[in-house]
């Protein structure tokens, strides 16, 4: 028998039980829409929430803290450390920075500044992906370049209220408004006994500004050399101020605050992250935390899919009830067509055709009603939950998502549910007594 | 095997097993049955209300197995068939009309003609050729619209017999086939099986309580307590 001939075979028989089948696809359709809309919540806050993370972090960057030795004990990360990051596969660059512990006084002509100093190594920063918007990379001892957002802070010696009230910034008319590069740039710092030491020092370049709109750098970048020689004239670490340089153990190695690890792509970023982790370095990375949002979300969308999979075995009663009376109603007619030479097999499939088509027909709706639904929530539960509480929500939160993955698996769980719910009454069909049959005892 | 045999019992024996397993009683229904059919005879089988002769069809036509013994169709030996084989050599071999004509209801008189041909696999326009083809040659060529409620006995016959034909088996098998006709019916459907059989050659096993169907035979085979017990030839 041709597939054709059977799929007309279950046409004629559904058209004689409109209203019953009607109804079975019906409670199909809703079990299947109820599954996916279910899980569609979670696919969309997980979205929500992974989006915005990502959006605030750089994802290829692994931050990296210290390391802990044998003991459990902190360890800061040394030249040895940074070495052997850079000698890791599929690292693009390993950044180092310190800070400087106090904050210099930048001066220059009628313009000052109180900003941060930082050491960085320039060689991984271009690696790393950091541009300038002017000048050029820092080459000998006293040559700085600046952050983006430097000249904000640089705001003319005067008496006056250099503040904006409103916004805390310095106001528009105190900011220097010159150009920056091969400015000679003052630094002050100051020791334990409010000694002030100055060094001078040569603007070469401005750095690009953070991707991040709302991220403001407004660092000074110095070199190492310069570094060292606060650290000398304090006598303590990274010029640190408040604490004793007696009371530090003297064998002073160099170490590093703030090392970032670079990796080539999104892919390796994994895999790297987990080698640092077994070799006791104190990681953090935005995979990190969508390792455990994800695992957060795959447990409750298994626990959804569950709950939604009950609906959908409630509606497959319901086809095996249909199905069921549709084989005892047929009897008399499976009798025949098996006297005349119906192959069981083919009778089976007619019924498990019949039963699958409800399953697709439901499916299908199912899938067309979860669409509607899950607009109607996006659209309706944000002005629901605005007006009840007079707050507004995150602007693209996405309280309900449906993938392909999510149709698919949706689907697949109502084809499989239904067709084994078919399987029994199918069965059956083929175990029919043909003399039984023709003598209508069924 | 003999090539002119179509169909050859072989001491059959065929006990219908009643009640449950521990109160089970046999009831021996045919015992030690063997005859043969040759092609193109029609052959007629008589015999009192409950001596078998049903039993015996149904064994042949595979609906029930035998208890013992062989049943050698057109040169296969049926009874050792599974069910999905019995089927295909139905569809292939056996053509079946019955007394209450076995039409399915929700069909039309032309569906029921063409049913034998979808579950073979036959073609769409092949199929709608030969059914109708079919409907003109048991005179019922307007008919084929109609469902089998508004058709009558007799023209139902026909119908049930065109599909019985329809895809011209070797074998048909008949259990009572005018018991449900008048006696005008019942000579036209007769005369309609003997110019099937001179023409076609098609070999004809025909059940009947009836004096004249009998008669219309080249043989008759008579049961008696599930016994056979005479032979003979007609006229
Ligand atoms: N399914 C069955 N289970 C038990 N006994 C059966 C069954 N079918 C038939 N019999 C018995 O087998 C015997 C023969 O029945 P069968 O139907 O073959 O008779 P028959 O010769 O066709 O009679 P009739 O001329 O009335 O149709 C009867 O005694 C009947 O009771
Ligand atoms: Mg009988």
């Amino acid at each position: 028998m041709k597939f054709r001939d059977q799929l007309r075979f279950i046409r004629q028989n559904i058209k004689k039980n409109k209203i019953r089948t009607f109804m079975t696809i019906l409670a199909t359709a809703m079990g299947c829409a109820f599954l996916i809309v279910l899980a569609s919540i979670a696919y969309g806050l997980q979205e929500s929430i992974v989006e915005d993370t990502l959006e605030q972090q750089i994802i290829t960057q692994i931050d990296i803290y210290g390391q802990e030795d044998e003991k459990g004990n902190f360890q800061s990360l040394t030249l040895e450390n940074i070495e052997y990051l850079e000698s890791i596969e599929q690292v693009k660059a390993v950044t180092r920075r310190n800070q400087l512990r106090q904050m210099p006084l930048f001066a220059m002509d009628d313009y000052e500044a109180e900003t941060a100093a930082v050491a960085a190594h320039f060689p991984s920063e271009v690696a790393s992906g950091l541009t300038l918007r002017e000048g050029r990379l820092p080459e000998n001892r006293g040559e700085v370049v600046v952050g983006s957002h430097f000249i904000k802070n640089l705001a003319e010696v005067t008496d006056e209220n250099i503040y904006d009230e409103e916004t805390g910034e310095i106001k528009e008319g105190y900011i220097y408004q010159g150009n920056l590069v091969d400015e000679v740039l003052e630094m002050t710092v100051i020791n334990n006994d409010d000694e002030k030491d100055s060094i001078p020092l040569k603007i070469v370049g401005v750095l690009e500004a953070p991707t991040r709109e709302w991220m403001q750098d407004k660092n000074v970048y110095i070199s190492d050399k310069v570094f060292s020689e606060v650290e000398k004239f304090t006598g303590t670490p990274g010029g640190e101020l408040g604490v004793d340089p007696k009371e530090l153990d003297s064998t002073s190695i160099e170490t590093f605050d703030e090392v970032k690890v670079y990796a080539d792509n999104l892919e390796a970023v994994q895999g790297i992250a987990d080698k640092l982790d077994e070799e006791n370095y104190m990681t953090y990375s935005v995979v990190n935390e969508m390792k455990q949002i994800n695992m957060f979300f795959a447990i409750g969308k298994a626990g959804l899919i569950l709950v939604g999979t009950i609906a959908i075995i409630i509606a497959s009663i319901g086809i095996y009830n249909t199905m069921t009376m549709a084989v005892t109603e047929r009897a008399p007619d499976i009798g025949i067509m098996k006297a005349i030479g119906a192959n069981p097999k083919t009778i089976k499939q007619i019924f498990l055709l019949e039963s699958s088509y409800i399953g697709i027909i439901g499916a299908l709706i199912g899938v067309a009603v979860a669409y509607a639904t899950s607009a109607l929530v996006n659209i309706g539960l944000p002005l629901i939950l605005e007006t009840a509480f007079d707050e507004s929500l995150p602007e693209g939160l996405q309280f309900s998502s449906i993938p392909v993955s999510l149709i698919l698996i949706s689907v697949g769980i109502c084809l499989l549910v239904t067709i084994l719910s078919g399987l029994r009454p199918a069965k059956k069909a083929t175990e029919i007594d043909v003399l039984k049959a023709m003598r209508r005892e069924i | 095997m003999n090539k002119e045999i179509m169909l050859d019992i072989k001491q059959l024996h065929h006990e219908f097993i009643l009640g449950k397993k521990k109160q089970q009683t046999r009831i021996s229904v045919l015992k030690d049955i063997s005859f043969q059919v040759k092609k193109g005879e029609v052959v007629t089988l008589v015999g009192k209300s409950g001596s078998g002769k049903s039993t015996l069809l149904n064994l042949i036509s595979g609906f029930i197995h035998p208890t013992r013994g062989e049943i050698w169709i057109n040169g296969s030996e049926v009874s050792t068939f599974t069910e999905k084989q019995f089927a295909n050599f139905r569809l292939k071999h056996m053509g079946f009309i019955f007394q209450n004509f076995q039409l399915i209801p929700s069909m039309t008189a032309f569906q029921n003609i063409e049913l034998p041909l979808i579950l073979k696999g036959e073609n769409e326009n092949k199929r709608k050729q030969m059914t109708l083809d079919m409907l003109e040659k048991v005179g019922l060529k307007e008919f084929g619209d109609y469902y089998p409620s508004e058709l009558s006995g007799g023209q139902q016959q026909r119908i049930s017999i065109a599909r019985a034909l329809i895809l011209e088996p070797p074998l048909i098998l008949a259990d009572e086939p005018t018991g449900s006709l008048d006696s005008e019916t019942e000579a036209s459907l007769l005369e309609f099986i003997q110019q099937l059989n001179e023409d076609l050659g098609i070999t004809f096993l025909i059940i009947t309580h009836d004096e004249v169907v009998a008669r219309t035979g080249h043989r008759t085979i008579a049961i008696r307590d599930g016994r056979l017990v005479e032979s003979g030839v007609s006229q």
